[in-house]
């Protein structure tokens, strides 16, 4: 079972990476020859050098063009293919970064926001944020130092297979010790430690963050030295395990040291006697030295790739795991055409969130005239959000029926269905971008008359106006010079163009204070004009916009 | 991608770099420690290339048996030992050196989290800047395990290698002395171009970064306005026009690499090629030139590894900024106050003439007079930057007046202990914070009383708690943590007012929350509230009817200045701002 789950990340990890596959390639064969030049260039060097020597002693003719040249050859091969390899290797990784990034997206689309709301918002997002990160830089440092290294490696054997194949095996042995065996046992020893941190650096984070958030309550209420002291109590807890995870990483590169020394010196010791038995030349011998210290440089990267392996692989799970959730509601396969009328009526609704015993809803019944208000109220955790969900068709009812215009929910598409819903809630999201384009999301070609009118309408036209660059400001600036009311009304104004013939209000005023939530009644009132909405609210101004009232308790409607 | 942090300019760089400097002269002895484990590691080096230079010179040139070199071939297992040693010594020492700065850093912020008080951390974005903090310490860890020993070190060996080598080949040793310090040089040149590049290229990262994870964030809106579907192609275009525009860079930041990578193959090519030429023609011995070939590339293998150190330095620059930004803030408050207090009941408090200004800006109050008579209720009211919250700081004792004085009966604000005016005050912010523990830890932050269990459990029954205590699966012992999981609004109302009945403090400051409960909450805390005014000098700044109305006494703040006070009867008699005012609350229905 675990194994097919192995499988199944790796397996997704490739399909993905199918398209760059002929970059990735290319990528990795460069590495290859690059470890190989460097490997070649000392080789040579040192049977040049050798040769030369004893050329000068016995006074022998040697063909010294060619491997003069050749020494040139390789130093320039080494650094050009070096160059290259970065640039190919860089371009593959861009290129998956764009593919791996709408692919993501579009995933996660359909899930929004019923799949997803169970990871808090912040948690999500930084979680994901990291996981995306290393599944881009997978290619980088995972894929191409093991595949190069693995070529390499073969390729290195089998070269020296044609000289000796005990000198082959005993070079075979070190890389495996040093390019497999050594850190794969640095990482299954580490493995409890680096779990120690992870968690050590979260309780620290959480204990600062809380301390600074709190600071006055514990002023007042506690002991401050007594914080002081437990803060350096869990740094101590972080900087523990830490201090493991150096004694073995420390072992494990000078360990690593040490077997790469001992391999090529092995090498040598086995070269000498083939020297004596005139098997092989001396200029041979210094070759096969050099080559076997140069040839380590191939497996050096493994570790860090071994690292990389872990990390990608669970990236992968949790993406994969985010994805392939069934999304709550699915569309129709015959989908109607969107109603020319919208009574809104909801039948016998029942309906409970997956992870909760306690039902949302229970039989909830009502029906609402074009052009009716309705005013729901109830604590929280009695329904009424719940409610205006399936109206949006984010969550499917699990029985019972809702209608608007006497057209089945069933029958219509997720998107048809928010196409005649506009949404006001206490949290509105606005991009990081310009002030327009935020307003434009609710209506792409919007003329510039259009926004000035919507934002005149909902009240917030003169505050915009106030910015120095206008409709024009950054948001990310404009966030911290507007006020929670103005930015509810922006989100009204966004409502207004989009022009929806219903209109949703979660709690539009919740948390403004008297003055401002007078605004913002003014213009909710100007967008409610001539449309069918429902308004979730206790407030009693907002209220006064109500036709009718019902109360919810628990999933009932009591009143 | 690591955390990309624009840099501003080359000064700023450096000074950054030199308070790290700085920093690490706390660590002085494990630091050099490490260093000089490193450079004898490097002899070491020198001794072992020199050994295997005489074995290979005995059997490639002199034919010689293996047992003639028996003694240098254990001579260099000996070697390689001796440096496997060393190598895990020299990361040890880097890595204590490296912690014990990140603990004393951290132990510095904290202190200084503190010194600077509440008022400070109030006006901090939560925790988003202490997690930067955090981690920002954590970065830390590599600029001094890693790049300022390899900087040294990158000096130290190959100089000694050009030591060795000129004797043994002169010709060898100009090669590499001349081509070393043209690595820098080469550097330094391409790489301010690149590096005004590079930042570019991070910003641009940065920004693409952010526009996908604020599309994330805003899925749902985007799924309301449906206009998700276009977002993901426009993701898509704007990687591929990221793409286009980075790889561009990077054809020209990857040279300064190459560079590097050039010097040092050439280098190693040039001695190959010279040293064999030099040994056809006999003008060496072989055993120098071999011993010279062997060194070469070891020689340029710390400055080449410098290269990969760099980003250690990068990353560890941009954590450092905002960390050095915290620790010279300035405290917004200085505390002189000496006296012990010790009070039998509710004091009377008279705020005279009270004036407070922060530094350069206009004042938020100016000229409060304000009696807060023994045991009874005021409430405060006022638009948002009347200036209620900075009296409640001044009377917290977390700001000090610029004028004017706050007595607490007879004696002055100023001249009490903090820690002692601390013990005599509860607050009630508008949403408190719990912190991570269980209930009991939440309600008795303060040292434990003697009776701790009976005082705890009249306190939460007095704040309306105790039924949904009782009534969570644990009880008191019911750990609560990150946003006050599992509990609503009202019940973390309601654990704050038992600190406060637990605490059993005379003075009592209460910043109402704007945002409305449910109902049956709101009726609870407005009971705990009255019976937690009961024998306590209680100040509120108000947002409810409710509240407004039980009040002994009622104060409209407005602009730093009291324009209306008295009795809710006599200031409806008035008929100005607060009955104004009142009537907006009543429309609104607070």
């Amino acid at each position: 079972m675990k194994r097919k789950r192995n499988n199944r990340e790796l397996r997704w990890l490739i399909s993905i990476s199918r398209p760059y596959l002929g970059w990735m390639m290319a990528g990795v064969l460069l590495a290859t020859t690059v470890i190989l030049a460097n490997v070649a260039l000392l080789s040579v060097s040192g049977w040049f050098i050798t040769a030369m020597a004893i050329s000068g002693l016995t006074g022998a003719a040697i063909n010294y063009f060619t491997p003069a040249a050749a020494i040139r050859g390789l130093a320039i091969l080494r650094t050009a293919g070096r160059y290259l390899e970065r640039l190919i290797t860089h371009e593959a990784t861009f290129r998956l970064l764009a593919g791996l990034r709408q692919w993501f997206f579009e995933k996660l689309e359909p899930l929004a926001p019923a799949r997803l709301q169970y990871y808090q918002g912040g948690d999500l997002l930084s979680r994901i944020r990291a996981d995306i990160d290393s599944l881009e830089n997978a290619y980088l440092r995972l894929f191409t130092p093991s595949l190069a290294a693995l070529l390499a490696s073969f390729l290195m054997v089998l070269f020296l297979l044609f000289w000796s194949p005990a000198i082959a095996l005993t070079n075979l042995v070190g890389l495996l010790i040093v390019g497999i065996v050594l850190p794969w046992a640095a990482l299954h020893w580490g493995t409890n430690s680096g779990k120690r941190i992870v968690e050590a650096r979260a309780v620290l984070r959480q204990r600062v963050s809380k301390t600074v958030r709190g600071l006055a309550e514990i002023t007042l209420y506690g002991d401050s030295q007594q914080r002081i002291d437990s803060i350096q109590e869990e740094n101590k807890e972080l900087v523990a395990p830490q201090r493991q995870q150096n004694r073995i990483n420390a072992s494990s590169t000078s360990l690593n040291g040490l077997f790469s020394q001992l391999t090529w010196l092995a090498m040598i010791v086995i070269a000498i006697p083939l020297v004596q038995s005139g098997q092989l030349d001396g200029p041979e011998l210094v070759m096969l030295a050099f080559f076997g210290m140069a040839s380590f440089e191939a497996v050096t990267t493994l570790p860090a790739a071994f690292l990389a392996l872990g990390e990608t692989r669970s990236a992968a799970r949790r993406i994969l795991d985010l994805v392939d959730a069934e999304p709550a509601v699915s569309d129709p396969i015959h989908p109607c055409a969107a109603p020319q009328q919208f009574d809104i009526q909801f039948d016998a609704v029942c309906f409970r969130y997956p992870q909760n015993t306690q039902p949302a809803l229970q039989e909830v019944s009502f029906c609402l005239k074009q052009g009716e208000k309705l005013a729901i109220q109830g604590a929280s955790g009695s329904g009424k959000t719940s409610l205006t969900q399936l109206l949006l068709k984010l969550w499917a009812a699990d029985s019972g029926q809702i209608s608007i215009g006497a057209m089945n929910l069933e029958n219509l598409t997720g998107d048809t269905v928010r196409k005649l819903c506009s949404v006001v809630s206490q949290q509105v999201h606005l991009f990081n971008t310009t002030l327009a384009a935020n307003l434009c999301l609710a209506k792409p070609n919007a003329t510039h008359e259009e926004l000035v009118e919507a934002c005149r309408a909902a009240a917030i036209l003169d505050d915009i106006l106030a910015l120095r660059d206008g409709f024009d400001t950054e948001v990310g600036e404009a966030a911290t010079r507007l006020s929670g009311g103005q930015i509810r009304r922006i989100g009204i104004a966004r409502a207004l163009l989009k022009d929806a013939p219903i209109v949703i209000l979660d709690e539009p005023t919740e948390g403004l204070d008297a003055a401002t939530e007078q605004q913002v009644t003014q213009a909710l009132a100007r967008l409610l004009q001539g449309r069918t909405a429902i308004i979730i609210t206790h407030r009693p101004q907002l209220l006064t916009l109500a036709d009718h009232r019902l109360m919810m308790d628990n999933g009932h409607i009591v009143l | 991608m690591a955390n990309p942090i624009p840099l501003r300019d080359r000064k700023h760089t450096l000074e950054l770099d030199r308070w790290l400097k700085n920093q690490a002269k706390a660590v002085k002895s494990p630091l050099n420690i490490a260093i000089s484990l490193g450079s004898i590691n490097g002899f070491f080096l020198i001794a072992q290339c020199w050994l295997l230079a005489h074995v290979l010179n005995a059997t490639a040139i002199e034919h010689q048996p293996i047992m003639a070199v028996w003694p240098y071939l254990t001579g260099i297992v000996g070697v390689f030992l001796v440096r496997a040693i060393l190598n895990y010594g020299n990361q040890r020492f880097t890595f204590e050196a490296a912690a014990r700065l990140r603990t004393d850093l951290r132990a510095k912020l904290f202190n200084h989290i503190h010194h600077l008080g509440p008022a400070w951390s109030r006006e901090q974005r939560s925790g988003a800047r202490a997690t930067e903090l955090v981690d920002g310490v954590e970065e830390l860890e590599k600029y001094f395990s890693l790049y300022l020993p390899q900087k040294q070190l990158a000096i130290i060996i190959p100089v000694a290698i050009l030591v060795f080598v000129f004797p043994f080949d002169w010709v060898s040793g100009l090669i590499l002395a001349i081509t070393a310090p043209l690595l820098p040089i080469f550097m330094i040149i391409i790489g301010s171009q690149t590096e005004k590049l590079n930042r570019q290229q991070w910003r641009s990262l940065t920004r693409m970064g952010a526009h996908f994870f604020d599309m994330i964030e805003g899925l749902t809106t985007l799924k309301l306005f449906n206009a998700a579907q276009k977002e993901a192609r426009f993701i898509g275009q704007i990687a591929e026009d990221y793409r286009l525009q980075t790889m561009k860079v990077l054809r020209i930041a990857f040279l300064s690499s190459m560079v590097l990578e050039f010097f040092a193959a050439i280098s190693i090519a040039m001695v190959a090629v010279y040293v064999g030429f030099r040994l056809m023609y006999g003008d060496i011995h072989y055993l120098n030139g071999i011993f010279v070939l062997l060194l070469a590339p070891e020689f340029y293998l710390p400055l080449r590894s410098m290269g990969t150190q760099f980003h250690a330095r990068m990353d560890a620059l941009g954590a450092i900024e905002p960390i050095i930004e915290l620790l010279n803030t300035q405290a917004p408050t200085e505390h002189n106050g000496k006296l012990e207090l010790c009070l039998k009941q509710a004091p009377n408090i008279t705020l005279s003439n009270l004036v407070f200004a922060y530094p350069k800006r206009d004042p938020v109050l100016c000229g409060v007079n304000l009696t807060l008579p023994a045991g009874s209720r005021t409430a405060i009211i006022g638009l948002s930057g009347a200036g209620k919250s900075t009296l409640g700081q001044l009377l917290l004792g977390f700001l000090n007046p610029t004028q004017g004085d706050i007595m607490v009966d007879e004696t002055p604000l100023a001249h009490i202990a903090p820690s002692s005016w601390y013990q005599h005050v509860s607050w009630l912010p508008q949403n408190p914070t719990l912190f991570h523990g269980t209930i009991e830890e939440n309600i008795a932050l303060s040292p434990r009383l003697e009776g701790h269990e009976v005082a705890l459990q009249q306190a939460a029954e007095d704040a309306y708690a105790l039924d949904f205590i009782t009534r969570l699966p644990q009880g008191f012992q019911t750990v609560v943590g990150d946003r006050g999981q599992g509990l609503s609004g009202g019940e973390i109302q309601r654990i704050a007012l038992a600190r406060a009945f637990y605490k059993d403090a005379p003075v009592v400051l209460l910043d109402e929350p704007s945002a409305s409960l449910d109902p049956h909450s709101e009726t609870l805390i407005t009971a705990a509230i009255a019976r937690l005014a009961v024998g306590r000098t209680l100040l509120t700044i108000a947002h409810r009817l409710t509240t407004i109305e039980q009040s002994d006494q009622i104060v409209v703040l407005d602009s730093g200045k009291i324009i209306e006070q008295g009795s809710h009867d006599a200031l409806m008699a008035l008929n100005g701002a607060y009955t104004e005012r009142y009537n907006q609350y009543r429309k609104a229905g607070l």
